[in-house]
């Protein structure tokens, strides 16, 4: 949609264009695609953010060996929090979004809600025949209330527990992944495992990194989280939020974690490799991640086990969808039918660590292990996780609510807040932001 | 310095030339009189084209909902209410008063020493005045992650250097003064030298006389610097401090980057300031209507902040 | 801590010497765990105590910080982009400043208070509309987008402006119009060659602020033509961005600045003694 109009945009562009000739404009050519007949060599705008892989594996390059008269010009920015907007931007002004645009997990409940004239539904391009070999709920999250598929889905993050086979054994604690998985089967045996690891651990080592990852591994087991079916806002009333706020913030404030906070800390990306936290939830693409932060002198310290709780949980991924305004759309289809294959999401597995999320894919992966996990299979962990996992209910303000539950509960386990208090703040603070 | 410009004068007066004279004088005059308008002019255009249409648009914007991409909808004042009961904006604004006082207050007197430091004669001076500059160098990006790893609690220098003489690691990241104390340490080290290098260059235009003269009264340094070139620096001394007050109340990329890219500013949002409580309604959120508020309100509160800046100077240089 | 020669020269001490030493390590050191953490694994930066000398990796990284973006071409847009702004805020901030400090004409107050008013913006909000003029331009994604909304900066007015009041004696433009000087004349012989040290700090300060502009940038440019930051916040790959890549890019693309700095700075600041060393 565009802004309207207002008096002062003409006014402006008046004088801007009299500016113009006053100043010097030197510049090189912008991002419009260039006008192509359909069946003529057609140049392809692709613009991701960081956690793709297709540009590292080599799939662009292989694409355009494979199709004569293609070329992807592919444009990537690191951080999702600056790539929204500057899409969100473009998207708004009508111009200067890329034939192919990522989009991720959190924002798709926004673009099936809100923004379904802005993009092209699928199932109207070459990219329709793919859909039906997704997992049900992966492409459920892409589906408008009318039927319409915005995005094909690249990959997904179904959860595990990682953890320092070191530091447990040092502990006193179970090491292998089959004893671990047994004894904590539920989250509160999990915690209680925490106690006995707190009792007995190194000096300077916490059982899980943050209460807010370990809420957000409860919570992302549940299908109805902050809205129901209906897309009405439950986040207040709904016990599973409640019971994993509690559960996490009873770990916090009884000292079962690190206190760092997921990503944005860098104590948390050190802590991987340095020991401060024994266990994390984490998604099959955490692998990788967890490979890059501990280097190699964390080779064999780390294992995988099935994740507590006895549901599957996900946490992450990502879709390709096609704006409505993009000149190329059945060229752009059949790229993002290519690249979201059964063979090439095996492939982006192997190489950079996305789980596939077609369910060709997932079995191609399912016998993969992982040296550098002591071998774990990590491939049948998180497949069995992926086909567990319940069909979440997404809506368009879900990455706010769980800032807000995540940073109460920062304040729990960093700032002494009382769990009542911070429940109480993170309400508010939602009602705030969201009404 | 004299100018040699003057045309010799028509041994005797003739009709045609005086009104070629007049004719030249008047366009002299007409261009000695709009020559200041033409001066200004190109400022104030290229203003109203980017800037002037920008901020009307804002306003316009402020009246709505609008989610960055969806429609708006006109609301009328609803966003300044909601901003105006929301106890997060008044955290915002004592965060933005907090961190400015900690990071303004002592960065210009150490520009102001740095500045009479480099101010002497002495070997290596541009050596010196290079490495003062060399912080407004790094973008703020950069500086916020080197200073980041620096605070980190665990892995970080400065806690490493801490223990060293024995005081306990701090929590700079989640610590309510620790992490504003951070976040003007990140602006102190960036901006001192780029206010040195302005009151360098205000204290380079004084005139050696005065000091001289100081000298012959028998003023030590001290004296001279408190009767001779502080007064000299006074337009200057105003100047940094209004874009000081200016930069204070807007910062946003420190605490942002400090924070990882999360624009809460802390659990307890203790370091979150109007700027990136702007940010954060803007392009987390993704509220455009309420940053659009916010910034009308942050930009009335700095008109008012610098009116009383001004007043208050001009009240001093009348008395004085 | 300072002796005076006579003719109250002041020339610097043992204690000066110090202070400035002490000052200049503290402003150094980050550029130096800069490039330790550019040199060192991800893993290797994580331990505590942190490294603190350099490790072997600084050209692997920088050879991997280039490889994924195309950094040459940023760092060829960024200088296009601040020199072209850096020369136009330079002298039509001069000639407003000159104007609003010695000129009078009528509305001048309120016209110098609107233009200091238009600093008072915050930055961050006004870039939905004036991207949506930049595509109404046809300019979004070009060089033009993100050199024009920076051709004048009021700081630049506001700080020609208080120079000049300081720097430009009346007696020398009365001296010029007694010789029948036009404005431009004047503005040519004798107000620039005075505003010269002005000119230069501001042109200094004014480059660096384009060079690191990052915010507007990153909304109007995409990789396929980006300035330095533009680049630099696209480095990292992949779930796990590689902090040492990261550093390195960032190292490459603060030396640019550096280096100008270190060839002009000499000139820059020895035009500041220049101007105040009087005959």
């Amino acid at each position: 949609m565009q802004l309207p109009p207002s008096p002062a945009r003409k006014g402006a562009a008046l004088v801007a264009g009299l500016a113009l000739l006053a100043a010097s404009a030197c510049g090189s050519g912008g991002t419009s695609p260039a006008p192509q007949d359909a069946a003529g060599p057609v140049e392809l705008s692709v613009s991701l953010f960081g956690t793709f892989g297709y540009q590292e594996t080599g799939l662009f390059a292989e694409y355009e060996k494979q199709n004569p008269g293609v070329t992807i010009k592919y444009d990537s920015t690191q951080s999702e929090d600056a790539y929204w907007p500057a899409l969100q931007t473009r998207l708004a002004s009508g111009k200067g979004s890329s034939d192919v645009q990522g989009i991720e997990v959190a924002r798709i409940a926004d673009v099936v809600t809100n923004q379904q004239d802005l993009w092209t539904d699928l199932r109207d391009t070459a990219a329709g025949s793919a859909v039906a070999g997704y997992l049900p709920w992966k492409e459920k999250a892409a589906t408008t209330k009318d039927g319409a598929v915005l995005g094909l889905g690249t990959d997904i993050g179904p959860m595990a527990l990682c953890y320092r086979s070191d530091l447990l054994g040092k502990a006193g604690l179970p090491t292998d992944p089959a004893t671990l998985a047994a004894q904590a089967s539920t989250w509160q045996d999990y915690l209680a495992l925490g106690e006995k690891y707190k009792a007995s651990a190194p000096a300077g080592s916490a059982w899980t990194d943050s209460a807010g990852g370990l809420y957000n591994a409860i919570v992302s087991g549940e299908q109805k989280i902050y809205y129901d079916a209906s897309g009405a806002l439950v986040y207040a009333d709904n016990p599973a939020v409640k019971q994993a706020f509690d559960t996490a913030a009873g770990a916090g404030s009884t000292g079962l974690t690190a206190k760092l906070e997921q990503f944005v800390d860098p104590g948390w990306d050190a802590g991987f490799g340095s020991g401060t936290f024994a266990t994390i939830a984490c998604p099959s693409w955490m692998i990788g991640y967890i490979k890059g932060k501990a280097g190699d002198a964390g080779a064999g310290k780390w294992n995988v086990t099935t994740l507590p709780g006895g549901r599957g949980a996900n946490w992450g991924g990502s879709y390709l969808a096609i704006p409505a305004t993009s000149p190329h759309k059945e060229q752009a289809a059949k790229l993002i039918t290519w690249l979201t294959a059964p063979e090439q999401q095996a492939r982006l597995f192997t190489k950079v660590g996305n789980f596939p999320s077609t369910t060709g894919g997932i079995a191609q992966v399912s016998a993969t292990t992982d040296p550098y996990f002591a071998n774990a299979p990590i491939g049948k962990i998180y497949s069995t996780a992926a086909q567990a996992a319940p069909v979440q209910i997404l809506g368009p303000d879900d990455g706010v609510l769980k800032k807000v539950m995540t940073k109460a509960l920062l304040s729990v386990e960093a700032n002494g807040v009382s769990p009542a208090d911070a429940w109480n703040a993170a309400q508010q603070a939602a009602k705030q932001q969201i009404g | 310095m004299t100018l040699t410009l003057s045309r010799p004068e028509p041994a005797a007066p003739d009709a045609p030339g005086q009104r070629r004279r007049a004719r030249r004088s008047r366009l002299h005059a007409f261009e000695a009189r709009s020559a200041p308008y033409a001066y200004i002019a190109p400022f104030f255009l290229l203003f109203a084209a980017f800037g002037l249409f920008p901020l009307i648009d804002t306003a316009w914007i402020s009246l709505h909902r609008y989610r960055l991409g969806s429609s708006m909808s006109f609301i009328g004042p609803d966003n300044f209410a909601w901003l105006f009961t929301n106890p997060a904006f008044y955290n915002a604004l004592l965060n933005t008063f907090t961190i400015g006082v900690l990071s303004t207050v002592p960065q210009l007197l150490l520009a102001l020493g740095l500045a009479h430091l480099l101010n002497h004669r002495m070997r290596g001076r541009t050596f010196f005045r290079v490495a003062m500059l060399m912080p407004y160098a790094t973008s703020v990006a950069a500086a916020t992650l080197v200073f980041a790893q620096l605070f980190s609690r665990d892995a970080g220098l400065i806690n490493w250097l801490l223990g060293v003489v024995g005081v306990n690691p701090v929590d700079w990241r989640n610590g309510s003064w620790a992490a504003q104390i951070a976040i003007s340490s990140i602006i102190i080290w960036r901006w001192t030298g780029y206010n040195a290098l302005i009151y360098l260059a205000g204290m380079q235009s004084i005139s050696q006389d005065l000091y001289e003269a100081a000298a012959l009264d028998g003023a030590n340094a001290w004296q001279q610097f408190r009767h001779v070139t502080l007064p000299g620096l006074r337009p200057t001394i105003l100047f940094t401090i209004v874009v000081s007050t200016i930069g204070a109340s807007q910062v946003f990329g420190e605490p942002l980057i400090f924070g990882g890219g999360a624009a809460e500013g802390g659990a307890l949002g203790q370091y979150q300031t109007l700027g990136l409580f702007l940010y954060q309604q803007g392009w987390q959120i993704g509220q455009l209507g309420r940053a659009a508020a916010v910034a009308w309100v942050m930009f009335l509160m700095i008109v008012v902040l610098v009116l009383v800046n001004a007043a208050l100077a001009r009240r001093r240089e009348r008395a004085a | 801590m300072t002796t005076l020669a006579p003719r109250g020269i002041l020339v610097a001490g043992p204690r000066t010497y110090a202070a400035l030493a002490a000052t200049a390590l503290v402003f150094l050191l980050p550029f130096y765990y800069l490039v330790v953490a550019a040199s060192r694994p991800m893993a290797e930066m994580a331990q505590s105590p942190p490294p603190l000398t350099p490790g072997p990796l600084l050209f692997s990284n920088i050879a991997k910080a280039l490889d994924q973006q195309n950094i040459g071409l940023a760092l060829v847009n960024s200088l296009v982009v601040a020199g072209v702004i850096t020369l136009s805020t330079v002298l039509l901030c001069t000639l407003a400043g000159y104007a609003f400090a010695k000129l009078r004409f009528r509305g001048r107050g309120p016209l110098f208070a609107l233009a200091v008013g238009t600093m008072m913006i915050p930055p961050s909000l006004g870039v939905v509309p004036l991207y949506s003029l930049m595509v109404a331009l046809g300019l979004a994604g070009s060089l033009a987008s993100v050199i024009l909304p920076s051709l004048v900066a009021a700081f630049g007015v506001f700080f020609m402006r208080q120079y000049l009041v300081q720097a430009l004696p009346d007696e020398l433009l009365d001296a010029a119009k007694v010789d029948g000087a036009t404005a431009l004349r004047t503005v040519w012989s004798v107000v620039l060659p005075i505003a010269r040290p002005g000119m230069a700090v501001l042109g200094m300060l004014t480059f660096m602020t384009a060079w690191n502009d990052f915010f507007w940038p990153v909304i109007a440019l995409d990789t396929t033509n980006p300035t330095v930051q533009v680049a630099l916040a696209a480095l990292g790959g992949g779930y796990v961005p590689d902090t040492g890549v990261i550093m390195a890019g960032t190292l490459v693309g603060t030396l640019p600045v550096v280096v100008v700095f270190l060839l002009l700075g000499r000139q820059i600041v020895g035009g500041i003694v220049a101007g105040a060393v009087k005959a």
